[in-house]
C-alpha cells in the first residue's frame, strides 16, 4: 500500500552538502511531490538533537515513511534505522539518499548540476518510499545441536569446542575406532607428542563430556531441512537412529595417495614402499632399522608422489604436509638408529613457517638434498639385488647423479576422501581439487555455499594437526554463534515469490546458488517457494523467472520502477 | 534529457562492492557528469531487464551496469549471470531499435574510483556521438 | 547464516566486569575473534594502537591465490566490527598493564592517546587537509608519498575521521578555522583508563622486516630498491601514484626484480624460519604488475616457492604460465648505476655460475616478524614467548589458541607467520576457546 505521510529531512552536512547544493531550491522543488507530508532542512542529520527531532516528528504526524537525504547509506543506514524504530515506525520504511558522496562532492565542480541531481535524487528516494513495505525479521526455531561427520583428531576438537561452548553435539565416525589417521602415528612434528596420545587424549575429553554423543560404526543414511533443523537418519551398527540437529561440521579428512603400479617402481620392488608405511616401520623398529629382515643403511625419500603433478595427472596441488613430515621422519630415524643415511630427492623443499627448522636440524644432521624437476623424474632400478636412484641434480648444475639405496619411501600425498555419498546428501561442493570447497577461502573458510553445513580439517585441502585444529575449532566458533540462541533471526530482505505467477518452470531453483528455491503445492499446482532459512537475498533468481513472478524485498518492480520514472523527469 | 542538454545515464550498482567505488569517486573529488544516477541493488545480477527498458522508455540515453565481477561476496556464478541479463536486455533492445551500445557493463571492485569514473564519462562522451 | 546485529543477545554476565572480553590488535585476526564472540553475545572490548582499525590487510593491493580486491573484502569485515552492538572500538589505544588478579579477573589499563578532533563529530571531508601547512612523510603509504600533519589516516580507514599528529603539528589553527563541523581540539589529553574483563585475546599481529640491516641489498641508499609492502601500495587500487613507478625518477619500470626471503631464513639477521606468505605474495604481485606493465620483465630470485596452501601450487604455476620469470638463485649484492638501475649479482644454481643482471627496480620479498611487545604489559603472570619470540602455544597440537597464562588466548600472526585464509581459522580457534572459558565461568 502506498504510504501517504512521508517525512523528508535534507541534510546540510555543515557545508558538505549546502556548499554546493542548494538545499533551499531542493525543499522548493520537492514540497509538492505526492505523500510528502513533512518537508524539513537540517545542518547535520545524524546528530543527537536532530535524531530526537525526528523521532518527536514521525511519532506527532504518524509519520509512514521517511527519506533522509544526506550522505553515503553506508554511514548511516544503522543510525537512521535505528530513530524509525525508536519511534514505532518500521525501519525498512526509511530510505537513504546519497546526495553526499554521489552528490554535492561528486559535482563539487558544478554546483548547478549537483542541486539538480540532488532533486531528483530526492525524488527518487520519495517514490522509493512510498512503495516502501514494512518488513519484520522472522524468527525461527533453531536447535542448538550438531551432527560432527568423522571423529578423526578434527572431528573430536569440533566436538569438544562445540559442547565447551554449550552445543550438543552427535558426533558421528564411519569406522569403529575413532582418532583417523593420527591413531596410528607414532612421533608427530612439531612437537614429538605421539599421535595415538593425541588422538587417546582427545577420546578421553570427548567421553568426559555428556553434551557429546558418540556414534561408532556409524553414517548418516537420510538428511532433511536446512539450517536450524535438519533431520536425519543415522545408521548406527544396524540399527537407524532418527537425530534432529541444527548444523553439520563435515570432519571427513583425507586419504593418503596410493601410488599406482610401476610408480617409481612401486608394487614392482618390495623395497619400495611409502611414506605412512615408513612411519609404522620407525615406529616398529627399535634399536637398528630393518626392513624384510634387512638392516636399512640408506634410505632414498621421494617427494611429490601424487601431488603437484603435470597435466598427466589430476592432482595440480602441493599437500601441504609431506615435505615437514618426510624431514620429520628422516630426522626420527637419525635420533633412532645409527649410521643412517637420509636422501630427499624433492622438488624444492617447502617446510614453511616454523618448521624451516626441521629442514635446518635434518640438514646439520648431515642429510643429502637433492632436487629435481618433472622433466626428468628420478629412475629406480635394480641391479644385482640392489636398488639405484638416478636424477639429474638441479643443486649441482644438473648433474647425473646415481647412488644405491636400501628403501625407497615414496612421500606420498592426501587425497580427497572417497565420499560422494555423503558429498550428495549434504550438497557439498568440491573445488577443482576434489576436496570439499568453501564459499569464500579468504573470510570464510569454514563455510559452504549451504547454510547450516560446515567443513573442517582435511577434507577441505591438505593441512596438518595445528591447521586441522584450528580451521574445526573455527568451525565450531562460527556455527555455535549461529545456534546459541536456540532461534535464528532472518534479515527480511528475501526474495518473495507470486504463487498464482509461477509456473514452476525452476529456472530461479537452477538460478540460486544457496539451494533456497524449493517446491510447494498452491491451488493444486507445484510452484516454487523460498526457503527463508537459506535465501540470501541476493536477487540472482529474479531476473531469470520468464514471468515476473520473484521480487526482491526493498527492490521490488514498484520500488525501482518508481525510482526509474522520478530520475527520469 | 537535463537542463544542460546532456544525455542520462542510468548506472545499477551494488550496495557493497561497486556503490562504494562511486562514493570514493566523490569523497576525492573525481568530477563526472551530473546526469549519471545510480540505484544500489544487492548484487549486479538480480537487475530485472524490464527496469532497464522501463529506463531507456522514459528517457535515459544509457544505462550502466556497475558489476561485481569476482569480488561478489554471492559467489563465483555472479558475472555469468550479469552477463546473462545484459544479453537479454540486448535483444529487448534490438526490438525496439535501441543501439546495444546503449548498455554497458563493468566490473567495478569497491574502491575502484578512477575506473569507474573513467568507464562514466567515456560512456557519456559515447553517448553524446549518437546523440548528434 | 549472518550474524544479527539488530536485537544481538546479550549472553554477558559480566556483573562487577566490564567486558567479557579484552581483545588486543583489530587486525584481520582481532576482528574475527571479536566478531565471533559478540555474535555469541559476549562483550567485547577491541583496542588498536593505530588510528584506524583493520590491520596490515586493508592496506593490501589483492590477495592471493583468488586476486580478490583486499579492500572489497576486508572493509565488509571492518564495518561489522564497528556496528556491532556488542563491540566497543577504540582506536588510538594501547594497554599498559594488565594483572590478574585472585578472582581471575584480569584488571587492564589502557593508554587512550587524543585524536585533537572529535571522533563524532568529524565528517571526513577532508577540508582540514587543505589548509594544513605541515607536509610529512606518510606512513599508511609506506612512505612513498607525503601526508599533512592533520590527516585520514587512508580513504578506506575506519573510523574515517581525522586526526592531528602533535608532533608535526605547529598549532597554527589553520584546520581548527577551516573546519565546518567545529570538532577540532587541541584541549584533549591523553587518558588512561582502568577497566576489569574476563579474558583476553592477543591479535597484535607481526612486524614487517626491515631490509635497511642488510647493506648488500642496498635499502634506503638506492631509491630503486623498495620493499614488498611499498609495491603493495603501487598496486593498490587506492594507490598514492596512478601507475607503478619507480621513485628515483618516476619513470615506469620494465625490468623488475624480486628477491626472496629477505629477512627470512637468515641466521644472520636472527630469523630462521621461513616466512610463509612472501613466496606467494611476491608471485601475486608479479601477476598483478604482469597486467598491469604487460611488456615488463619481472624475475623473482628464490631459494624455494613454498606454494603449499588451497590453490596456491596452481597460482604459481599461473604465474609461470605468464611468463614471470623464476630464478632459482643466492644474491650476493646489488650496486647501483648512475641511470638509477641496478645490478644483481648472483649464483645461478641451475648453472652453478655467479652471474650479473641489471634490474630498473628491486622489490625485497621482507618477512614477517615477531610483534612481542605485549609480553611487557602482563605485570604478574607472565605470557611467555616461544625460542622464535611468538607468543607460545604451550599446547600446539590440542589447544592452540592458549597461551601461558589461563584467560589468556593468542590469534592470527602473534602466534606465527601465516596468511589471510590460517588467520582466519587461528582466530575463530581462539573465540571458541575464549568462549568456552567464559561458558565455565558461570
Ligand atoms: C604419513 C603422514 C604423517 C603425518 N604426520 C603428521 C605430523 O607429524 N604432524 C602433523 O601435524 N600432521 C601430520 N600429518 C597430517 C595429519 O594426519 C592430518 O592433519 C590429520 O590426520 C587430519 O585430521 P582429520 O580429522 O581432518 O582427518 P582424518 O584423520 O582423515 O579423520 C577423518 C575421520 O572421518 C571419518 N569419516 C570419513 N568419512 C566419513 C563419513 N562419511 N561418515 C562418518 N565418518 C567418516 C574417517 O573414518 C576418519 O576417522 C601426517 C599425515 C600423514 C599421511
Ligand atoms: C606485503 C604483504 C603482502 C601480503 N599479501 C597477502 C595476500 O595476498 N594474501 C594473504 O592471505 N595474506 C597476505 N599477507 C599476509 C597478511 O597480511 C596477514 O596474514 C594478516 O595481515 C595477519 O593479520 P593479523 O591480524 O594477524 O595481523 P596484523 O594485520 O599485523 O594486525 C595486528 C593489529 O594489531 C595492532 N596492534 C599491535 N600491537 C598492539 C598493541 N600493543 N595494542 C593495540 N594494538 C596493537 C596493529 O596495529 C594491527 O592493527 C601479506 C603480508 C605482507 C607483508
Ligand atoms: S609438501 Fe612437499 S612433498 Fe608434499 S606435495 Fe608439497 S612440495 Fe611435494
Ligand atoms: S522461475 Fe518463476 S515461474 Fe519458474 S519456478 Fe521460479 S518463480 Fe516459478
Ligand atoms: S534471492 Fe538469492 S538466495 Fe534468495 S532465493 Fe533468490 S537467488 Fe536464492
Ligand atoms: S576535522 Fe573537520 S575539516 Fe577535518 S575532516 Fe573532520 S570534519 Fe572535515
Ligand atoms: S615464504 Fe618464500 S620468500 Fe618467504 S621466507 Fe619462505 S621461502 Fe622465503
Amino acid at each position: 500500500m502506498t504510504k501517504k505521510k512521508i517525512g523528508v529531512y535534507v541534510c546540510h552536512c555543515g557545508g558538505n552538502i549546502s556548499d554546493y547544493v542548494d538545499i533551499e531550491k531542493v525543499k522548493e522543488a520537492v514540497k509538492d511531490e505526492a505523500n510528502v507530508y513533512l518537508l524539513k532542512n537540517t545542518l547535520f542529520a545524524c546528530s543527537d538533537s536532530s535524531q530526537k527531532e525526528m523521532v518527536a516528528d514521525i511519532q506527532t504526524n504518524e509519520l509512514d515513511a521517511i527519506v533522509v537525504a544526506s550522505c553515503s547509506p553506508k554511514l548511516h543506514v544503522p543510525t537512521f534505522r535505528g530513530v524509525a524504530q525508536r519511534a514505532g515506525m518500521n525501519p525498512y520504511n526509511y530510505v537513504q539518499v546519497n546526495i553526499r558522496e554521489q552528490g554535492s562532492w561528486a559535482h563539487s565542480d558544478n554546483p548547478k548540476g549537483a542541486t539538480e541531481k540532488a532533486i531528483l535524487l530526492v525524488k527518487a528516494g520519495i517514490a522509493r518510499a512510498a512503495e516502501s513495505e514494512a518488513l519484520t525479521s522472522s524468527k525461527i526455531p533453531a536447535a542448538n545441536v550438531v551432527a560432527v561427520i568423522g571423529a578423526g583428531v578434527g572431528g573430536m576438537r569440533s566436538a569438544i569446542a562445540l559442547a565447551d561452548m554449550g552445543t550438543e553435539v552427535y558426533l558421528i565416525e564411519k569406522e569403529k575406532n575413532v582418532g583417523g589417521h593420527v591413531a596410528n602415528f607414532g612421533s608427530l612434528f612439531t612437537t614429538d607428542k605421539m599421535g595415538y596420545e593425541l588422538s587417546a587424549n582427545l577420546l578421553s575429553e570427548v567421553k568426559k563430556r555428556e553434551n557429546i554423543k558418540l556414534f561408532t560404526n556409524a553414517e548418516i543414511v537420510e538428511k532433511k531441512g536446512s539450517i536450524g533443523n535438519f533431520d536425519i537418519q543415522v545408521k548406527v551398527d544396524n540399527d537407524v537412529l532418527p537425530l534432529h540437529v541444527g548444523a553439520f561440521v563435515v570432519n571427513t579428512g583425507f586419504d593418503s595417495y596410493q601410488p599406482q603400479q610401476g610408480e617409481y617402481g612401486f608394487g614392482e620392488q618390495t623395497n619400495v614402499i611409502t611414506l605412512p608405511e615408513f612411519k609404522k616401520l620407525i615406529d616398529n623398529s627399535s634399536e637398528r632399522l630393518i626392513f624384510n629382515g634387512k638392516a636399512i643403511k640408506k634410505v632414498a625419500y621421494i617427494y611429490c608422489v601424487g601431488s603437484r603433478q603435470n597435466d598427466e595427472g589430476d592432482n595440480k596441488y602441493c599437500s601441504r604436509y609431506c615435505c615437514t613430515a618426510a624431514i620429520h621422519a628422516s630426522v626420527q630415524v637419525n635420533k633412532k638408529f645409527k649410521d643412517v643415511t637420509n636422501l630427499h630427492f624433492n622438488r624444492g623443499i617447502r617446510t614453511y613457517g616454523k618448521q624451516e627448522l626441521l629442514y635446518e636440524e635434518s640438514s646439520k644432521n648431515g642429510d643429502i638434498y637433492l632436487q629435481f624437476s618433472l622433466d626428468s623424474i628420478p629412475e629406480i632400478t635394480q641391479k644385482g639385488g640392489k636398488t639405484f636412484v638416478k636424477v639429474k641434480d638441479i643443486l649441482s648444475a644438473g648433474k647425473e647423479v646415481e647412488t644405491e639405496a636400501d628403501l625407497v619411501v615414496l612421500v606420498t600425498g592426501m587425497v580427497p576422501r572417497e565420499n560422494s555419498k555423503l558429498a550428495s546428501q549434504l550438497k557439498i561442493p568440491v573445488g577443482r581439487d576434489n576436496f570439499f570447497n568453501e564459499i569464500h577461502m579468504k573470510l570464510r573458510p569454514v563455510e559452504t555455499v549451504i547454510d547450516g553445513v560446515l567443513i573442517a580439517g582435511t577434507c577441505q585441502s591438505p593441512k596438518n594437526i595445528l591447521e586441522t585444529m584450528n580451521s574445526s575449532m573455527a568451525a565450531a566458533a562460527k556455527i555455535n554463534s549461529v545456534l546459541t540462541k536456540g532461534e535464528m533471526t532472518l534479515d527480511p530482505t528475501l526474495a518473495k515469490i507470486n504463487p498464482s505467477q509461477c509456473t514452476w518452470c525452476g529456472k530461479c531453483a537452477e538460478a540460486c546458488p544457496f539451494d533456497a528455491i524449493i517446491q510447494t503445492e498452491f491451488d493444486g499446482r507445484i510452484v516454487a517457494k523460498i526457503n527463508e532459512a537459506n535465501c540470501k537475498g541476493c536477487g540472482m533468481c529474479t531476473p531469470v523467472c520468464p514471468t515476473d513472478a520473484i521480487d526482491l524485498a526493498g527492490f521490488t518492480n514498484a520500488q525501482i520502477e518508481g525510482m526509474i520514472d522520478a530520475l527520469a523527469e | 534529457m537535463a537542463s544542460n542538454g546532456q544525455p542520462k545515464i542510468l548506472v545499477f550498482s551494488t550496495e557493497k562492492i561497486s556503490d562504494p567505488a562511486l562514493d570514493l569517486a566523490g569523497l576525492l573529488k573525481k568530477h563526472y557528469p551530473f546526469t549519471i544516477y545510480t540505484i544500489s541493488v544487492p548484487c549486479s545480477s538480480c537487475i530485472k531487464p524490464r527496469w532497464i527498458m522501463r529506463a531507456f522508455d522514459k528517457g535515459f540515453s544509457g544505462v550502466f551496469i556497475a558489476a561485481d565481477g569476482t569480488d561478489c561476496s554471492y559467489g563465483e556464478s555472479c558475472g555469468e549471470k550479469t552477463s546473462q541479463v545484459v544479453t537479454t536486455t540486448h535483444q529487448l533492445m534490438r526490438d525496439k531499435g535501441l543501439k546495444p551500445s546503449q548498455l554497458k557493463m563493468a566490473a567495478i571492485c569497491s574502491v575502484c574510483a578512477e575506473p569507474v569514473v573513467k568507464h562514466l564519462t567515456g560512456f557519456m562522451k559515447e553517448l553524446e556521438k549518437m546523440q548528434s | 547464516m549472518e550474524a544479527t546485529n539488530n536485537d544481538s543477545m546479550n549472553r554477558s554476565n559480566a556483573g562487577t566486569t566490564d567486558y567479557d572480553v579484552l581483545v588486543i590488535g583489530a587486525g584481520i585476526a582481532g576482528e574475527e575473534s571479536a566478531l565471533k564472540l559478540a555474535d555469541m553475545g559476549f562483550k567485547v572490548l577491541l583496542i588498536e594502537k593505530e588510528p584506524s582499525i583493520g590491520g596490515k590487510m586493508i592496506l593490501l593491493s589483492k590477495v592471493f591465490p583468488t586476486l580478490d580486491c583486499a579492500a572489497c573484502i576486508t572493509t565488509p569485515k571492518v564495518s561489522e566490527t564497528a556496528r556491532h552492538p556488542n563491540i566497543t572500538i577504540l582506536t588510538l589505544a594501547e594497554a599498559e598493564s594488565i594483572v590478574k588478579e585472585e578472582n581471575n579477573l584480569f584488571s587492564v589499563t589502557f593508554k587512550k592517546h587524543p585524536r585533537y578532533v572529535v571522533e563524532n563529530d568529524c565528517t571526513g571531508c577532508q577540508e582540514c587537509e587543505t589548509v594544513c601547512p605541515m607536509v610529512v612523510k606518510d606512513q599508511f603509504q609506506f612512505n612513498l608519498v607525503a601526508r599533512k600533519a592533520i590527516y585520514i589516516p587512508f580513504n578506506i580507514a575506519n573510523p574515517r575521521v581525522a586526526l592531528i599528529d602533535i608532533e608535526n603539528c605547529t598549532l597554527c589553527g589553520a584546520c581548527e578555522q577551516k573546519c565546518p563541523s567545529n570538532c577540532i581540539d587541541f584541549t584533549q589529553k591523553e587518558e588512561l583508563v582502568n577497566i576489569k574483563v574476563k579474558s583476553v585475546i592477543v591479535a597484535t599481529g607481526f612486524k614487517l622486516f626491515d631490509p635497511i640491516s642488510i647493506e648488500r641489498y642496498g635499502y634506503g641508499r638506492y631509491k630503486n630498491v623498495i620493499t614488498s609492502m611499498q609495491m603493495e601500495r603501487e598496486l593498490a587500487p587506492t594507490r598514492p601514484f596512478n601507475s607503478v613507478l619507480r621513485p628515483s625518477d618516476g619513470k615506469v619500470p620494465d625490468k623488475i626484480a624480486y628477491i626472496f626471503c629477505t629477512g627470512s631464513r637468515d641466521h644472520t639477521v636472527g630469523n630462521p624460519i621461513c616466512s610463509q606468505v612472501c613466496c606467494m605474495y611476491s608471485t601475486k604481485q608479479a601477476q598483478l604488475l604482469m597486467g598491469a606493465l604487460p611488456m615488463a620483465d619481472i624475475s623473482l630470485y628464490y631459494i624455494n616457492i613454498r606454494a603449499f596452501g588451497k590453490g596456491f601450487n596452481e597460482f604459481y604455476m599461473q604465474a609461470k604460465d605468464m611468463g614471470a620469470n623464476y630464478v632459482k638463485g643466492k644474491i650476493g649484492s646489488i650496486s647501483e648505476k648512475e641511470n638509477g638501475n641496478l645490478i644483481l649479482r648472483y649464483e645461478d644454481i641451475v648453472t652453478g655460475k655467479v652471474t650479473e643482471k641489471e634490474h630498473d627496480l628491486v622489490v625485497l620479498s621482507v618477512g614477517l616478524l615477531a610483534n612481542h611487545e605485549i609480553t611487557k604489559v602482563f605485570k604478574n603472570e607472565k605470557l611467555e614467548l616461544d625460542a622464535l619470540k611468538y607468543i607460545k602455544q604451550p599446547d600446539l597440537l590440542q589447544s592452540p589458541a592458549t597461551t601461558s597464562i589461563k584467560g589468556v588466548f593468542v590469534a592470527g600472526t602473534a602466534t606465527s607467520p601465516m596468511d589471510i585464509p590460517d588467520t582466519i581459522m587461528s582466530a575463530g580457534a581462539a573465540a571458541s576457546e575464549t568462549s568456552g572459558y567464559l561458558n565455565q565461568w558461570s
